[in-house]
């Protein structure tokens, strides 16, 4: 069996945890093997707590000389067998794109936890942004599929931490956690459930390690296990060999690597969604804007108006679908983000009505009252 | 709707406003409430302004920060001036640090000045744990969290060399006589 | 007798890609004559390369588990493999542009922690796979396609580099002294701890043709001409050295 259910490794019960140290957690729940990471604000306590944690459980644990060390390491030990994860924020997220480029290419199933703050560049350290969710999908050359979560709560930095690891397990892909500073630093009671559920690496002998398998997705040894593996970037047979002049071995692998993602994203897809039934303007959010909006919208509800909210889980891949269906039913849709319209850009994509994009990228969390300013002003 | 309390802590960084809101929001957590806390970060809560804040409910949280304080505990002038406004204005109560505060008079306000950095300085002979001072006050005042969870609350989140110390000063607070 | 390595090569994978003349087609043969030597499984082997000529060594010819990775950081990947799996026997092959110029902090840092690699640097001084341009090994007044003048800067002593930072076994020979590099390989292969050979591996095509060194012998001479032996450096002067490429073993005294 590939999904095992295992005892958490925290007793259960009720924790007073920061985003940061609930996602260090969620790892360690997750059995991952191996982190190495490169310091920066406002990330840095997920290290920690991960750093002494693993004295603890025995996993390996590095702090390497820079992001591009700390991923690329990553790679190499998750293809030596390991669950294995780095955290970063938006500068070292832009340091690490080639090696995210590299992980798809080689279908390396790794998870990076991406803290966001307020850019460009430097930025303001210490305060929340949005600005990546556009580096997170497109972030090197390449068409690129990876698979990218926004939590909004503390809870979800555990259970989706959780839940990235097996998704890059089940499709061989980079899983980036989209957080912010803004929920990395909020502390939240969570629950630890007694038991989770772990999605175990495929393997098959022989089998190609970069084949189509029967979903896309081949099966995936590790060195050392006596495959004679052979793992590049360069575009590869279905056993690794580099044929860097032919256009079908090229054409083949883009396009797997490509659909592999896209035609399981309705497996892969959560999204929740609140008073949408009746409703004329409805709000698309995520992360901890959603808190914020659907402050808004319950609050607006009880004075009897008639907005919704979607709640955006999986950012990458994008949920084209089901905004296809929304915006044939609703007059608006309004986005809030903490970037210049980064998300809103691709809802106009696929909705086939008014898009309103709304955007406070001064480094401050989006106000409840400032988005239920904004939707009456619409209704 | 259960209830819910939003509180602010305020003052100087330096003086244990973000260890004051953690121990808080654990004591939240050991009463079985729903908690979200969050505060100032990084060189900004060193020397200047700086606050934490800490929500406790009995339902899960929708909006993790303070919108309006329920109750604001305000141990430097600049912090209580900036925040003052903030705070509800019929039942909402201020607890300030006399006279390291002086107040201005707000319409219904119930403000409620407690000498905590004197109480530590005489009583402890410590100026550094008046934040737990303050807080075993502001406890007993309102109720917002149980008097066992709070002191459970010091224990896990203090380290072993300065428990006994703020351990003291949170009871002092607790059992402070009212004038 | 010369080792038959081709019990260690993939057959099935593509001829070699090395020009005529190249010294990494010898390295290649040292580096599997050391592990034959050594009776080394293959399958306990990993091998970890970056970007360029010397990076296609082992990938995808080598018969073992071979990583071939981005250019500048076969080293740390290769540590992320090392550390979760200290069973697998790890080595680093790849170029001087790429281990020394692009992955120059991955290389001192991997050296300053000790961790337990054999790093097979081949130095031939220049860019080859992209065009013949400077390398930060290459000697003073060479020319290549971006020296056109000559290289104006001193060329890097990875040696001395990688003592400095802390390598258990630090060592320079050239694929002109096979017997001395296939026992440094061996040396490096059994030292625990991290280990770094500087190979010196001429490139006819890239290097030798801009420095008007029109065949393979041509460009071998010229860096033979250059080796001297430690211990016939010893007592010379920095002048009589410049330009000198000293061989040996430069042990960082632990081992």
């Amino acid at each position: 069996m590939v999904l095992k259910e295992m005892k958490s490794t925290l007793p259960p019960g009720s924790y007073y945890f920061s985003g940061n140290e609930a996602a260090a957690e969620g790892a360690i729940a997750a059995q991952c093997g191996y982190y190495a990471g490169y310091p920066i604000t406002p990330s840095s306590e997920l290290m920690h707590r991960i750093a002494a944690r693993f004295r603890e459980t025995g996993a390996v644990f590095m702090q390497m000389e820079d992001e591009l060390a700390s991923i690329c390491s990553i790679i190499g030990a998750s293809w030596a067998g390991a669950r294995a994860m780095t955290a970063t924020s938006g500068p070292g997220f832009s340091l690490m794109q080639e090696a995210i480029s590299y992980a798809i290419m080689t279908e390396t199933p790794i998870v990076i936890v991406d803290i966001q703050r307020v850019g460009p560049s430097t930025g303001q350290a210490t305060r929340p942004g949005g600005g990546d969710m556009m580096q997170a999908k497109w972030g090197s050359h390449g068409d690129r599929e990876v698979i990218a979560i926004s939590p909004w709560s503390v809870q979800e930095m555990y259970d989706q931490t959780i839940n990235a690891f097996n998704l890059a397990e089940r499709y061989r892909v980079p899983v980036i956690l989209l957080s912010d500073e803004a929920i990395a630093h909020l502390r939240e009671r969570i629950e630890v459930r007694e038991r989770i559920t772990i999605f175990n690496r495929r393997k098959e002998k022989g089998a190609p390690p970069f084949g189509a398998g029967d979903d896309g997705v081949p099966p995936m040894p590790a060195f050392g296990e006596g495959e004679k593996l052979l793992v590049t970037a360069s575009t590869h047979t279905e056993y690794g060999l580099r044929k860097t002049n032919d256009p079908l071995v090229q054409a083949k692998l883009a396009s797997r690597l490509h659909y592999k993602i896209v035609n399981k994203r309705e497996e892969i897809i959560e999204y929740e969604h609140y008073h949408v039934e009746d409703a004329e303007v409805v709000v698309i959010a995520y992360g901890f804007t959603a808190r914020s909006s659907l402050f808004a919208v319950e609050r607006l509800r009880q004075e009897g108006k008639k907005v919704g909210m979607i709640r955006l889980k999986t950012i990458w891949p994008f949920a084209d679908r089901l905004i296809r269906n929304l915006g044939a039913k609703v007059k608006k849709v309004f986005v809030p983000e903490m970037n210049i319209g980064q998300m809103a850009g691709e809802i106009m994509k696929y909705a086939p009505c008014d898009v309103i994009s709304f955007s406070q990228t001064n480094g401050e969390v989006i106000h409840p009252y400032t988005i239920m300013e904004q939707l009456e002003r619409l209704l | 709707m259960g209830a819910v309390k939003q509180v602010r802590l305020c003052g100087l960084g330096g003086q244990g406003i973000v260890l004051a809101g953690t121990i808080l929001g654990h004591a939240g957590i050991n009463d079985r409430k729903w908690v979200a806390g969050s505060s100032s970060y990084g060189a900004e809560a060193r020397g200047s302004a700086c606050r934490s804040e800490v929500i406790i409910s009995d339902e899960p949280i929708s909006f993790p920060h303070v919108i309006e304080a329920d109750i604001l505990v305000a141990m430097s002038q600049s912090a209580y001036d900036k925040y003052i406004e903030n705070v509800e204005s019929e039942k909402g109560i201020v607890i300030y640090d006399d006279p390291l505060v002086s107040t201005k008079e707000i319409n219904g306000l119930k403000q409620i000045g407690i000498p905590a950095t004197n109480i530590a300085a005489t009583e402890l002979n410590n100026k550094q744990v008046a934040n737990m001072v303050i807080l075993g006050i502001a406890v007993e005042i309102t109720k917002i969290v149980t008097k066992g969870a709070l002191i459970s609350a010091v224990e896990k989140n203090v380290p072993e060399r300065f428990k006994a110390l703020n351990l003291k000063a949170v009871e002092l607070g607790l059992n402070w006589e009212m004038e | 007798m010369a080792t038959d390595v081709r019990q260690y090569l993939r057959l099935e994978a593509p001829p070699m890609p090395f020009c005529p003349g190249c010294g990494d087609r010898i390295l290649l043969r040292l580096i599997l004559t050391a592990i034959d030597e050594l009776k080394i499984n293959m399958d306990d082997m990993l091998f970890v390369s970056g970007i360029g000529c010397a990076a296609w060594i082992p990938s995808p010819h080598f018969n073992a588990d071979t990583l071939h990775t981005l250019h500048g950081r076969a080293i740390a990947f290769a540590t992320g493999a090392k550390l979760f799996n200290p069973k697998l026997k790890v080595m680093v092959i790849s170029g001087d542009g790429d281990l020394a110029d692009i992955g120059g902090n991955h290389l001192i840092h991997a050296a300053r922690r000790n961790i337990d690699l054999t790093v097979i640097c081949a130095n031939n001084m220049v860019y080859g796979q992209t065009g013949g341009q400077v390398a930060a090994t290459a000697a003073k007044g060479v020319l290549t396609a971006t020296t056109t003048a000559g290289n104006y800067y001193r060329p890097f002593d990875l040696c001395k580099l990688v003592n400095a930072a802390g390598a258990t076994y630090a060592a320079r020979y050239s694929v002109t002294q096979p017997t001395l590099l296939i026992s440094s390989i061996k040396k490096a292969l059994q030292t625990e701890g991290f280990s770094f050979i500087e190979v010196i591996s001429p490139c006819p095509t890239q290097f030798g043709r801009r420095n008007r060194l029109d065949t393979p012998k041509d460009t071998f001479k010229f860096f033979e001409d250059k080796l001297i032996t430690k211990e016939d450096a010893e007592g010379l002067s920095p002048q009589e050295l410049e330009n000198r490429i000293i061989t040996g073993e430069f042990s960082n005294g632990s081992s």
